[in-house]
């Protein structure tokens, strides 16, 4: 006869193992992937519609694809992560592996046999997703920042050649402003094209947020003075006032409304102008960011995927990413992206995506040249910080609005002091 | 002698009466709980544990994904020693106390309009009522292209009209981008306004204004000493809503400015968001929404204390 001590014993076994996640001994039934909606449709439906089905149809495992809104990711994310629900694969992007690092998987081993097969990865992403020696997720491309302007009326003040340094290109904004064509640079609170632009200037003229220790903050310096001094002169000689407070569909929107002619921005605009204003998109072209006195930068964007910590079947959602990053996947879904992504791998420096269009080509060039926002600092939740609370941007607006350059480099050192905890 | 109010549930079961389960639900003490049960259950879900966990959050140094530590008060000094932060609380009191004041102007002469009788009367009711029922985040992608510097349907107006000969820049200009978000805000809340006050309009008796008129009593003087009067409970009950609503808006602002230009338009829930979501600082963006508290925690406690009062 069972005791009562034998009949709990079995019971809360039973229960137990009923309740503890799979660990790996039989495939799932089922995956989801959160990604955020590239402006690239094809791209995302070609993930969704024919990778994943394939992938279902070679595993019998039901995949299931999250679209989140263009912004939404870093949100979407955080609530994944801090509920331990959700997908068990999530894109990242910028230095995120970074701020979710206790909450991601550890995918060394499997960007090192991807790295073998197709790389090696490209030095820079390695800031990006690399943290303490652990790879926290997969690289997969960048989106690029670059400057987007219009060939014809760029043309029509005689500039022929996208201008190489900063200084030519406020020389071409003002001859474009009298004739009725302003710059629009983004300079509010958007979250990309804002970053895209303002960090590479301060770059270019020598200025840094805060040094490699990512302690000691550097902004108070004669060449950030002239950076800020350059973005006020630009802004009021080129734009329109509006660009102070737009956010990231504000400048695709004047563009395509043939209100502007140069912006800084990811190819999205040709590809938009391509499938709806092919008048336009004759005359679109991209033109790597100027240099400034100390050389020429653009911003580092990396799109990355992870495995969330909670993931119940760690095992399978590693399977299904090393056949995603195969050559026969990986390959045919960049192409379809229309060279929105350029790959962190260099086995595709020179893959036939590049080929048909190459007015993209420049997207790859600026790759050499990317950094992640606060660099020369290290990727830090305090780089996330100062990205969140809009420090660089604000620091270059205000100034545009009319402040002085002492007071707007002073107020952004107080702020970065108390983010980095600098002394 | 005195009789007591005859209870209108079942008596307790007499001992020995066999228990039935209808017997015992319908015992006034189990069958009142049992009616409470879903509204405290939804309390203690959505509002009460929320609002300690906040609590608890704004307490620790808690990164996303990380454990958090006990820092105490340390979010808060952090806090008060950030400039934007006072530049968000002087511009959600700008923004609440301006968009609060023309709602409630807007909302009263809204209702007095509403509670005349006129051809379409309930018509224009519904029309009035649109603002405050379509999704707040659909009406702002419309007022987005309205207040669009380019496409803008007023710069369109004003240029052609030939009463100004630039466009305004309303989201660009921090003074214009705050006046455009508390537009948009009072264009949002009047409804909520006027329907409200309409609701107690409608309570007031005819006969208070004939017994007036027939004294002589003036429009001017039947609306301040007849109709305000009556309608000043609902008043204070909906300026508390509103400023409630308005102190910790959120979408509004994200969708128009996303706190720009240059902090111009960051209100307490924006910035809060941006710390918390954004930056993964989830005990200080805890701080930065919980700094909400006080102020409107007097505001309740005050309205509350001046209704008892009258």
């Amino acid at each position: 006869m069972t005791t009562r001590r034998e009949f709990l014993t079995v019971t809360l076994a039973a229960a137990g193992g009923a309740l503890t996640p799979r660990m790996g001994t039989a495939a799932p039934k089922a995956m989801s992937v959160a990604r955020e909606s590239s402006f690239i449709k094809a791209f995302d439906d070609y993930f969704a519609k024919t990778l994943l089905p394939e992938y279902e149809k070679l595993t019998g495992i039901k995949m299931s694809y999250e679209a989140v809104s263009v912004g939404g990711m870093l949100t979407r994310l955080t609530t994944i992560v801090e509920t331990k629900s959700g997908p068990e694969i999530a894109m990242t992007a910028v230095n995120w592996p970074y701020l979710f690092d206790a909450g991601l998987v550890d995918l060394t081993d499997l960007a090192t046999e991807i790295g073998k097969k197709l790389g090696p990865w490209h030095d820079n992403i390695h800031d990006a997703v690399v943290v303490n020696k652990k790879w926290k997720a997969l690289p997969w491309g960048n989106i690029g920042q670059l400057e987007v302007y219009r060939t014809d009326w760029f043309k029509e003040v005689g500039v022929t050649k996208f201008p190489d340094n900063w200084e030519d290109l406020l020389a071409a904004g003002r001859l474009l402003k009298k004739k009725g064509h302003p710059f629009g640079f983004e300079l509010g609170h958007g979250f990309g094209d804002n970053h895209g632009w303002l960090y590479p200037l301060l770059w270019s003229y020598g200025g840094r947020e805060v040094d490699k220790d990512g302690k000691t903050v550097l902004i108070d310096s004669s060449e950030t003075a002239k950076a800020v001094d350059f973005c006020r002169k630009f802004y009021q000689e080129t734009m329109l006032e509006d660009v102070l407070g737009w956010t990231d569909v504000n400048n695709n929107k004047a563009y395509l409304g043939e209100q502007i002619s140069c912006t800084n921005n990811a190819s999205s605009i040709l590809v938009v102008a391509k499938r709806d204003f092919p008048e336009i998109a004759k005359v679109t072209d991209h033109g790597l960011n100027p240099q400034g006195p100390k050389g020429r930068f653009h911003i580092l964007n990396p799109v990355s995927h992870a495995i969330v910590s909670s993931a119940p079947d760690v095992g399978a959602a590693k399977a299904f990413l090393r056949w995603l990053y195969d050559d026969k996947q990986m390959s045919r879904w960049l192409a379809s992206g229309d060279a929105y992504y350029a790959p962190f791998l260099t086995a595709y420096d020179n893959h036939p995506m590049w080929g048909p269009e190459p007015r993209y080509l420049p997207y790859k060039e600026s790759l050499k040249t990317s950094r992640l926002h606060g660099w020369p600092g290290p990727p830090s939740p305090a780089m996330s910080e100062s990205v969140a609370k809009y420090v660089m941007v604000d620091m270059f607006a205000k100034a545009c609005r009319g402040d002085s350059t002492k007071d707007v480099i002073a107020t952004a050192a107080s702020q970065l002091k108390q983010i980095y905890k600098a002394k | 002698m005195a009789v007591g109010p005859a209870s209108l549930a079942r008596p307790a079961p007499v001992a020995g009466r066999p228990f039935t389960l209808r017997g015992f639900v319908e015992r006034e003490g189990v069958f009142s709980w049992l009616m409470l049960a879903p509204g405290v259950v939804f309390l203690l879900a959505f509002v009460a544990y929320p609002f300690f966990y906040g609590i608890y959050l704004s307490l620790q140094d808690r990164r996303v994904s990380e454990p958090g530590t006990f820092v105490g008060l340390a979010n808060f000094a952090t806090l008060f020693q950030d400039g934007v932060f006072w530049q968000v609380t002087r511009n959600t009191f700008v923004y609440t106390i301006v968009a609060t004041f023309l709602k409630m102007i807007g909302g009263l002469a809204m209702a007095l309009v509403m509670n005349q009788r006129f051809r379409g009367r309930n018509l224009a009711r519904a029309f009035l009522l649109l603002p405050f029922i379509v999704p707040t985040i659909l009406s702002t992608v419309a007022w987005m292209w309205i207040l669009d510097p380019t496409f803008s349907v007023i710069n369109w107006t004003l240029l052609n009209s030939g009463l100004v000969k630039t466009n305004f820049s309303w989201l660009g200009n921090a003074t214009l981008a705050m006046v455009s978000i508390i537009a948009v805000n009072v264009w949002r809340g009047v409804p909520f306004y006027g329907i409200t006050l309409l609701a107690g309009l409608q309570t007031i008796s005819p006969d208070l204004y004939e017994a007036a008129a027939i004294d002589g009593a003036s429009t001017h003087q039947r609306f301040w000493h007849i109709t305000l009067p009556v309608i000043k409970p609902v008043l204070i009950i909906v300026t508390m809503f509103s400023v409630i609503f308005t102190f910790s808006d959120f979408q509004l602002v994200y969708a128009l400015t996303h706190g720009g230009p240059a902090n111009a338009t960051h209100l307490f829930a924006t910035y809060a968001f941006d710390i918390g979501m954004s930056a993964g600082q989830l005990g200080s963006g805890a701080a930065v929404a919980l700094s909400m508290l006080p102020a409107l925690a007097l505001l309740i406690v005050g309205l509350t204390l001046y209704l008892r009062r009258e």
